[in-house]
């Protein structure tokens, strides 16, 4: 069973929190919160346990910091990880790409759409806005779209 | 990846992005050597429309137009991750029948999006007359689903708690009469594409994708299952009514293109079983929940949702922060992955065979690009 032998795996690195997830509610079987220097350790754990990442992200949650929000599922038996990371504004995130190569493209598009910089990735360069974009448009002080709209020609 | 330093013997080849067989926009530029691909790098994002930024803008109910968007060939699939995320968030549980419609139109979409896949995929290896053939069946399932959803390809069907139409007896009978015939089209589909020795050539031992790799890319849907591993959300996850209808899930032993293909062609049938069933068993009762807010909050937490669309898991994840507006939504596009594992699948093969791989995993680009 994954939901024990996962935690088991976990538990050497001393992470903030492991623990069962609601998954009625949330759809996670296991929740785990993580130091952004930690992950790589945590992605080298969870794919021994034969979990794929399923999806990277971030979310603006504060003035002070993102969260770095990863999803780890096993294609054999139903188990959901979400690891959640805290990581502070101006301050860098490692690659997790040398464990799963999958996740280059995600961790460029966070840092596309986020300005997120992860230290130690090979390619780090916009994926879905041009290469000379200046913008970072899922962070919160980017201005919605009704502020952007161009003014109606007189 | 393509780095500056290109070796005297290499040189690069420009690959879209408006060329027919990328199947939307898609450049990937080739570093060759000689007919041999040393390195290709994929350029996505020429479709980018910010779904992501526009759910932060709006609230739960304006927001769900855009999903009939995203993977305009399986829609109804988006609707359905979209509205199930949200109902976990407000806890409104869905109607039996509602289910079962859901299901039905479902499978009928999945369907469609093979049909598509089929055609456009022997198109590119050079085959025109799929194409025809496979178009004929498809417009079948489309007035069926405009008859119902009201438009033929961005569906807006689903709604939060059911659906807002019931199925009519000229749908249920139309669908069973399209079913018996596209049984009747699989000997045709099979004498002209599966047993003919151009495509076998062209497809057996090409573009193969590891278990490994599949793990280590996360690669879902038929990509995957072509690969051996029998991971379906509809069965890996169960959700809706699908634990209720008995049906298989096809996987392939080499993880070639031929084995892919397979794949496709044998879930089709499968999708007609769980559409046979549905409208057999179909109940009678609600097609709405009762009490769904008009105006959703949902209490601030997350959420994760994952579905089966024809391309494979598709995943809503949903922020809430107690607004009428959601906080952050991400859309896990199976697409996605699935094409970065591609280029590394490049690597060695000769230019010929990189449409041929790139058509087998079933980009949806303006998906990727969100």
């Amino acid at each position: 069973m994954l939901v024990d032998s996962i935690p088991k795996a976990l538990a050497p690195l001393n992470l903030e929190k492991v623990a069962p997830g609601d998954y009625a509610k949330t759809g996670y079987h296991l929740e785990v919160a993580a130091a952004p220097a930690q992950m790589p350790a945590v992605a080298q754990a969870l794919l021994k346990e034969g979990c794929f990442l399923e999806s990277l992200t971030a979310v603006d949650t504060s003035r002070e910091a993102f969260t770095l929000v990863y999803h780890f599922a096993n294609f054999y038996e139903l188990c959901r990880t979400v690891v959640h990371a805290s990581l502070a504004k101006d301050t860098e995130a490692p690659t997790i790409s040398q464990v799963y190569p999958g996740a280059d493209w995600y961790e460029r598009e966070v840092y596309d759409l986020f300005g997120i910089k992860f230290a130690g990735h090979p390619n780090l360069k916009r994926l879905l806005l041009p290469e000379d974009a200046t913008i970072h448009p899922l962070r919160k002080e980017f201005p919605p779209e009704a502020e952007t709209k161009a003014e109606a020609p007189k | 990846m393509i780095t500056s330093g290109i070796e005297e013997k290499t040189f690069i080849l420009n690959l879209g992005p408006q060329h027919p067989s990328t199947h939307g926009v898609l450049r990937v530029l080739l570093e060759m050597d000689g007919e041999y691909i040393a390195a290709a790098e994929p350029v996505i994002g020429y479709g980018h429309r910010a779904h992501e930024h526009m759910a932060e803008n709006r609230n739960y109910h304006q927001f769900l137009p855009n999903m009939g968007r995203v993977d305009y060939l399986h829609a109804l699939a988006y609707n359905h991750g979209y509205c199930m995320a949200v109902e976990k968030l407000i806890g409104v549980v869905v109607p039996e029948r509602a289910e079962y419609i859901r299901v039905i139109t479902n499978e009928l979409n999945r369907i469609t999006s093979h049909l598509l896949w089929f055609g456009a995929y022997l198109m590119d290896l050079g085959a025109f007359t799929p194409f025809l053939y496979c178009f004929d069946d498809r417009e079948h399932i489309l007035d069926l689903l405009d008859r119902i959803t009201g438009s033929r390809l961005t569906y807006c069907f689903f709604r939060f708690g059911g659906v807002p139409v019931d199925l009519d007896d000229d749908f249920i009978f139309g669908c069973r009469a399209f079913i018996k015939r596209l049984r009747s089209r699989w000997v045709d589909y099979h004498n002209l594409v599966t047993k003919n020795v151009i495509f076998i050539h062209r497809a057996k031992g090409v573009g193969v994708f590891t278990k490994e790799q599949c793990l280590l890319y996360g690669i879902t849907g038929p990509s995957l299952r072509g690969s051996g591993i029998a991971y379906d959300i509809r069965k890996s996850e169960p959700y809706s009514a699908y634990p209720l209808f008995n049906f298989d899930i096809p996987t392939g032993e080499n993880g070639d293109i031929f084995d892919r293909y397979i794949v496709r062609l044998e879930e089709m049938e499968q999708s007609c079983r769980i559409i046979e069933q549905a409208l057999d068993k179909l109940p009678n009762g609600p097609i709405m929940a009762e009490k769904v807010p008009k105006r959703i909050k949902p209490a601030a937490g997350e959420v994760y949702q994952a579905v089966e669309t024809a391309r494979g898991s598709f995943g809503t994840y949903i922020v809430s922060q107690g607004d009428i507006k959601p906080y952050r939504i991400k859309l896990r596009v199976p697409s996605f992955a699935n094409l970065s594992l591609m280029v590394e699948s490049f690597k060695d093969n000769l230019v010929a065979d990189v449409v041929a791989i790139l058509g087998s995993i079933d980009v949806v680009i303006p998906e990727i690009d969100r």
